[in-house]
């Protein structure tokens, strides 16, 4: 059994692709085996399958789930490449009234590729992703066992999985990182990026060596479309809808065009763009309880999201190829938010207008070749990809009026305000004007290379890989703020006064009055220049604390063996990466009367490397079941906002903010291991454990009375310091359970039925420095969960799905969880549990036009939080419920 | 031709598209940076003079901005580029009827240093007034930051030996400007109030009997506590004490016996030392004879902190005689109420 001799032996190559026998749909993650070895391998993406053999007669096997198994007989010579078209047909004839078509055909794709992968992996599939009324791919992602999401507004926007916070998972287009957009952040805002544009959705709960080692919860592939067939394949959808609260439409259209050209189809071709403009809003009430302040805040948005994504891609024969990938994603919020802040303690009320727009834009561009030789596969990629957050304007008014209020909580639910004559305008002064700008912008520029060696050991198969990455990132941050204050003669605020956008708000249980309107505000303040004051000192501040500049440099190489043995496949390897990071930016130091001092520049870097050693194994039980256990080693890099040396140090109130530009990442050892089901009607049950822990965990740290700089000479001989450290560890351990399945077993009209249901178990346990300690005892420590950790997280979701008619409701729950850390553990706040509830139907006039229709939050839940007790809700924010109609076609 | 045509027309659809997202939609964008003009302005809401004097004036201005070389961090005054003429008017006249019974003659100027003005340069501010409609214009010129318009006034019109409750004096705002082709603008809203003081009033200086072991030791209680010097003084080192009331501000000072040289402008005088204190009125019952007063501050400490003070009580005016019961508070400190009698 010699291992040199074997990989030698193999000289041919048999290549295919595997597609539904009646609509030519390609089979993504099916398994195909030469029968009587170990020698297999799953269909990627696009139904395309690579084996390497030694020269010979085959019978190929060939399993997906739904569908028949089927076997084709084959030879090959050496040094010769074998062409195989094979076509399933699907197992409509054992299943009786169970058709793989269309959603269905998503849904087998989907669990085909699960089933067959080699690392513990989520799999949603662009049929699925429509069954499910999801506008974007953070919605999209939370119907995944143990994923939960952030919302912003009722809308879903970033992505936890396995209860941790977002900056420990990754987000890649295509098998590459994208950069955030916003300013602070690595992780993106996925409201950003419209599900129409996605062909799948990865979620890799255990990394193997091949990717990116940076992150713990796991990381999250977006692909986009690529051309299927010589046939032109058009389809796309129209629809509007309604949002009860704001009585306003919405409207979203998708187009997508895809064909391959040539008589062997060697030019594939697909573009897709969609849109999506969406009025929104919400009503909320806020209370502070430390300040004993209460808002009410009265916001109303419209939202756009704009796709485009395109797929080139030329086969110069079955072993090489050439592809450029492209996604453009844009999405604008224009804000308008109005609000009244009571501040009974100063007998004050403050009125006030927000109208804000921001922009957040992706460019991906993924410009690569796949050459298979006799002997070895070479993958490369060359990656541009930009993101933007650019927000134009963002102008804030306030006037102020000396009114007493007062306020309590007769039930947490809404507090009881008694201020006479507070909607009175005449009684609100000018407060203050902030206009002001920012962008932020993030660049990678990214190039990587996999080698493949196939090999035989004995009768095992085995592929030996090898590869390395490169990746150049720049980000920036630019804020301009201008503070104006009134030098006299600004009229009352009657004079600059809107009507109202809303007939009730809250239910009609307060009365907002005639907003403050800022453009009418503006126009009064471009005509009178004279009677305001820019705030110099405030200014320089602000921009001087956030701006900054940053540059990484990512250098990571791996190998890895994956051996299959038998129904045992083991995949060991090991990942390299080495990070350089350069930061400027300014510090900021306030003298001790309050004022500010100084503003120097200041410069930061660090270099850090890892050694990541992966292990998967996978056991078939048998074709139906596998048994799955990984160890892996991962990390997260930290949020730029905790990296930056951007520092305030506060000589009035003795405190230093300091930025943190040695910050190590959150390195992580991870245990996972699951148990999976699949069902021959396409489904699945599976249930795991996962296991984190945690070391170097990033948390706010005080220093007390320390010399400032806390390296190098000191300029302030004593000053609490308050910076992220590393140093403390935690522990995450969890399980998950779903299963989704076709309820095939009941009698009568019942069979039709299906179900989609998960539910994930998260307790974490984090150690950090007490918040009791004190310069006494500065290392006192307290345990407290992960902040973002929800303990439940789950989905539940009934469909019924006839010949033309389905229906589906499906509930997700989130748990509560901790969403930041108070000074003391009775100021923790917390978000509480959210149980949303969507419809969705659509009627199929033939199967080229299908109706559909989807009503989202029927049971208009609240975004709810707490501090320290449940009882002491601190906001409650309302969205009503809103809906689309519309029409799907594929022509 | 065709493809060419389905891209021109997908990218119009994208573009009509990118419309719809409310961006420009009722939105008017502010003045900002370099757009958000240069502010002339008067430089003080206003100031006060005892009945008796012969003159007063106000200062024309430029509002602080931010220093385009970035070394002011709380802004500076960017000068103009070219002469501007700023248009100000009397507005408001109590106590009298006539603005020509009391304004007799007028002047502008500005400073050049501490110790020269346009004045004695001979630099023409082009300065006119109309006492008849209390109309007048000044020239701003280039790269000066700020401008003084004196009017010389009649000392007698309002010097009597009696107690007026009723408000003397004028009000004065500017009213226009000719920008001269520059971003510049007045501010024409805010007004400079001149006050005439009445000296039979609080108003004025009084004087604190050094030799009065009691009343000295009394303004020591009383004000040591914001003042280490004050509260070791020796009534030996002492020349002269006083108190005044002032428009706006009331002021403490010490006149030591120990002399220094003082060069100013070039010139060399022994003075004596002085000790200081100043605060701002919070409360004045200034229309009366008796009534109550406040006053407040803050003292910078040895880090660079501050810390305020505050002395509120009453005063009663008989005659050339000034009773004041004032109760300080400092820090944590505070002294009990004190009375100290002075004299005109």
């Amino acid at each position: 059994m010699g291992f040199s001799g074997a990989a030698h032996a193999q000289q041919a190559i048999l290549r295919g692709k595997i597609t539904d026998a009646v609509n030519q749909e390609p089979l993504a993650g099916a398994a195909v085996e030469l029968a009587g070895t170990s020698n297999g391998v799953s269909t990627g993406l696009n139904g395309e399958f690579r084996l390497y053999a030694t020269p010979g007669s085959y019978t190929l096997k060939v399993h997906y789930l739904g569908y028949q198994d089927t076997t084709f007989s084959v030879s090959v010579a050496t040094g010769e490449t074998a062409l195989l078209q094979l076509r399933l047909k699907s197992n409509s004839n054992h299943l009786s009234d169970v058709l793989v078509t269309g959603s269905l055909q998503g849904q087998a794709r989907a669990l085909n590729q699960q089933k067959n992968a080699d690392n513990i992996k989520n799999i949603v599939a662009a049929d699925q992703i429509g069954r499910f009324p999801d506008p974007n791919a953070a919605e999209a992602l939370q119907r995944v066992p143990g994923v939960n999401i952030e919302r912003d507004q009722g809308e879903g926007r970033y992505v936890l999985v396995r209860g941790l916070a977002p900056q420990f998972t990754n987000i890649n287009v295509n098998g590459e990182q994208i950069p955030s957009p916003e300013a602070d952040v690595r992780f993106v805002a996925l409201d950003a990026i419209p599900s129409d544009q996605l062909a799948s959705m990865e979620i890799s709960k255990s990394l193997t060596p091949d990717m990116d080692g940076d992150a713990i919860g796991g990381s999250v592939n977006l692909i986009t479309r690529t051309a299927q067939s010589g046939r032109p394949q058009i389809s796309g959808s129209l629809a509007g809808g309604y949002n009860n609260l704001m009585d306003k439409p919405n409207v979203n259209g998708q187009l997508q065009f895809g064909q391959r050209f040539g008589a062997n189809e060697k030019l594939g071709f697909l573009v897709n763009a969609n849109y999506y403009q969406n009025k929104l809003g919400s009503d909320n009430w806020e209370y502070a309880p430390q300040d004993n302040e209460l808002e009410l805040r009265d916001y109303e948005l419209t939202r756009t999201r704009t796709g485009l994504s395109s797929t080139i891609d030329y086969k110069f024969n079955p072993n090489h190829e050439v592809y450029v990938r492209g996604l453009y994603s844009r999405f604008t919020d224009r804000e308008w938010r109005r609000r009244y802040v009571f501040v009974p303690e100063d007998e004050e009320i403050e009125k006030l207008t927000k109208d804000r727009f921001e922009e957040q834009s992706i460019l991906s561009i993924n410009a690569g070749a796949k050459h298979t030789f006799q002997r070895f596969f070479l993958n490369y990629e060359a990656q541009y990809s930009y993101g933007e957050q650019d927000t134009p304007y963002d102008n804030e008014v306030g006037f102020i009026a000396g009114l007493p209020a007062t306020f309590g909580f007769p039930t947490p639910k809404y507090p009881q305000i008694d201020a006479e004559n507070f909607t009175d305008n005449t009684q609100y002064e000018l407060d203050e004007a902030e206009f002001g700008h920012t962008l932020a912008k993030d660049r990678n520029i990214t190039a990587k290379l996999d080698l493949g060696i196939p090999y035989k050991l004995g009768d095992n198969s085995g592929l030996l890989k090898f590869g390395g990455k490169v990746r150049r990132k720049r980000k920036s941050y630019n804020i301009t703020a201008n503070k104006y204050e009134g030098r006299g003669g600004v009229p009352t605020l009657d004079a600059f006064a809107g009507s109202p956008v809303k007939d009730s708000f809250l239910g009609g249980r307060y009365n907002m009055g005639n907003p403050l309107d800022v453009t009418s505000f503006i126009q009064y303040f471009n005509a009178n220049p004279a009677q305001f004051e820019l705030n110099v000192e405030d200014k320089n501040i602000d921009e001087a604390l956030e701006a900054f500049d940053a540059e990484e440099n990512v250098y990571a190489g791996y190998g890895m063996v994956r051996q299959q043995m038998g129904p045992l496949m083991v995949l060991a390897g090991l990942r390299y990466e080495k990070t350089n990071v350069n930061y400027s930016s300014k510090d900021v130091i306030i003298n001790a009367a309050g004022d500010l001092e100084s503003i120097r520049p200041v410069e930061g870097s660090s270099n850090y490397d890892f050694l990541l050693p992966q292990l998967h194994l996978k056991y078939e039980l048998n074709k139906f079941t596998n048994l799955r256990a990984a160890a892996t080693y991962t990390y997260a890099r930290p949020n730029f906002s905790e990296l930056i040396p951007s520092q305030e140090i506060n000589r009035e109130d003795n405190l230093a903010t300091v930025g943190n530009a040695n910050l190590k990442p959150v390195s992580a050892f991870n245990l996972d291991v699951l148990a999976e089901r699949y069902f021959g009607n396409v489904g699945v049950l599976s249930g795991g454990f996962f296991y984190k822990k945690l070391d170097d965990f990033i948390y706010r740290k005080m220093i007390f009375a320390s010399p400032y700089p806390l390296v190098g000479e000191p300029i302030i001989d004593r000053i609490d310091i308050a910076q992220s450290q590393n140093g403390n560890q935690a522990n995450l351990t969890g399980f998950e359970v779903a299963y989704q399945g076709n309820l095939t077993f009941l009698p009568g009209f019942l069979r039709n039925f299906s179900l989609y249901t998960n539910y994930t178990y998260t307790h974490s346990d984090a150690k950090i420095q007490s918040r009791s300690a004190s310069s006494n005892n500065p290392n006192a420590t307290e345990s407290l969960r992960l902040p973002g950790q929800a303990k439940n997280v789950g989905n539940i979701s009934l469909s019924y799905e006839g010949q033309k008619f389905t229906a589906r409701a499906s509930m997700n729950f989130n748990g509560e969880y901790l969403s930041e850390i108070g000074g003391v553990a009775e100021e923790d706040i917390y978000v509480k549990n959210r149980a949303q509830l969507d419809f969705s139907a659509s009627y199929a006039f033939n199967s080229r036009f299908r109706l559909f229709t989807e009503f989202m939050n029927l049971t208009n839940q609240p975004f709810e939080r707490y501090m320290g007790h449940k009882n002491l809700l601190i906001q409650r924010e309302f969205y009503s419920w809103w809906s689309r109609i519309g029409v799907k076609f594929d022509l | 031709m065709k493809n060419i045509k389905f891209w021109a027309l997908a990218g119009a659809f994208l573009y009509a598209l990118s419309g719809c997202d409310d961006k420009d939609d009722n939105v008017v964008t502010p003045l900002m940076d370099v757009a958000y003009p240069q502010v002339l302005l008067l430089s003080d809401e206003g100031n006060g003079d005892l009945e008796d004097e012969d003159k007063f004036s106000f200062k024309i201005t430029l509002a602080d901005r931010v220093d385009p070389q970035g070394e002011e961090l709380g802004g500076k005054v960017v000068p103009l580029e070219k002469d501007v003429t700023v248009q100000f008017q009397v507005t408001d006249m109590e106590g009298f009827s006539k603005l020509s019974d009391y304004v007799k003659d007028w002047t502008a100027f500005y400073e050049i240093d501490d110790c020269t003005t346009s004045e004695d340069q001979n630099i023409n501010l082009n300065l006119t007034f109309d006492p008849a409609t209390g109309i007048g214009s000044v020239r701003f010129p280039a790269g000066v930051e700020e401008i003084e318009v004196e009017f010389e006034t009649d000392e007698d019109l309002f010097d009597d030996d009696t107690f007026n409750a009723e408000s003397r004096g004028l009000v004065l705002k500017l009213v226009g400007l000719n920008a001269n082709g520059q971003n510049v603008v007045a501010n024409t809203t805010n007004a400079f109030e001149y006050k005439v003081l009445d000296d039979e009033g609080v108003y004025g200086e009084w004087e604190v009997g050094v030799d009065d072991a009691t009343e000295f030791q009394n303004f020591k209680n009383l004000f040591g506590l914001i003042n280490e010097d004050i509260k070791h003084l020796d009534a030996d080192e002492v020349e002269e004490i006083t108190l005044s009331f002032e428009y706006g501000e009331w002021k403490a000072e010490v006149k030591l016996k120990e002399t220094e040289m003082v060069e100013e402008c070039g010139e060399v005088e022994e003075e004596n030392k002085v000790i200081e204190i100043e605060a701002e009125f919070e409360e004045l019952e200034d229309d009366k004879l008796e009534g109550d007063l406040e006053f407040a501050e803050s003292i910078e400490q040895e880090d660079g902190s501050e810390i305020d003070f505050a002395y509120a009580g009453s005063f009663k005016v008989q005659g050339k005689r000034l009773t004041l019961t004032l109760k300080g508070e400092y820090d944590d400190a505070e002294t009990s109420a004190i009375t100290l009698h002075l004299k005109k």
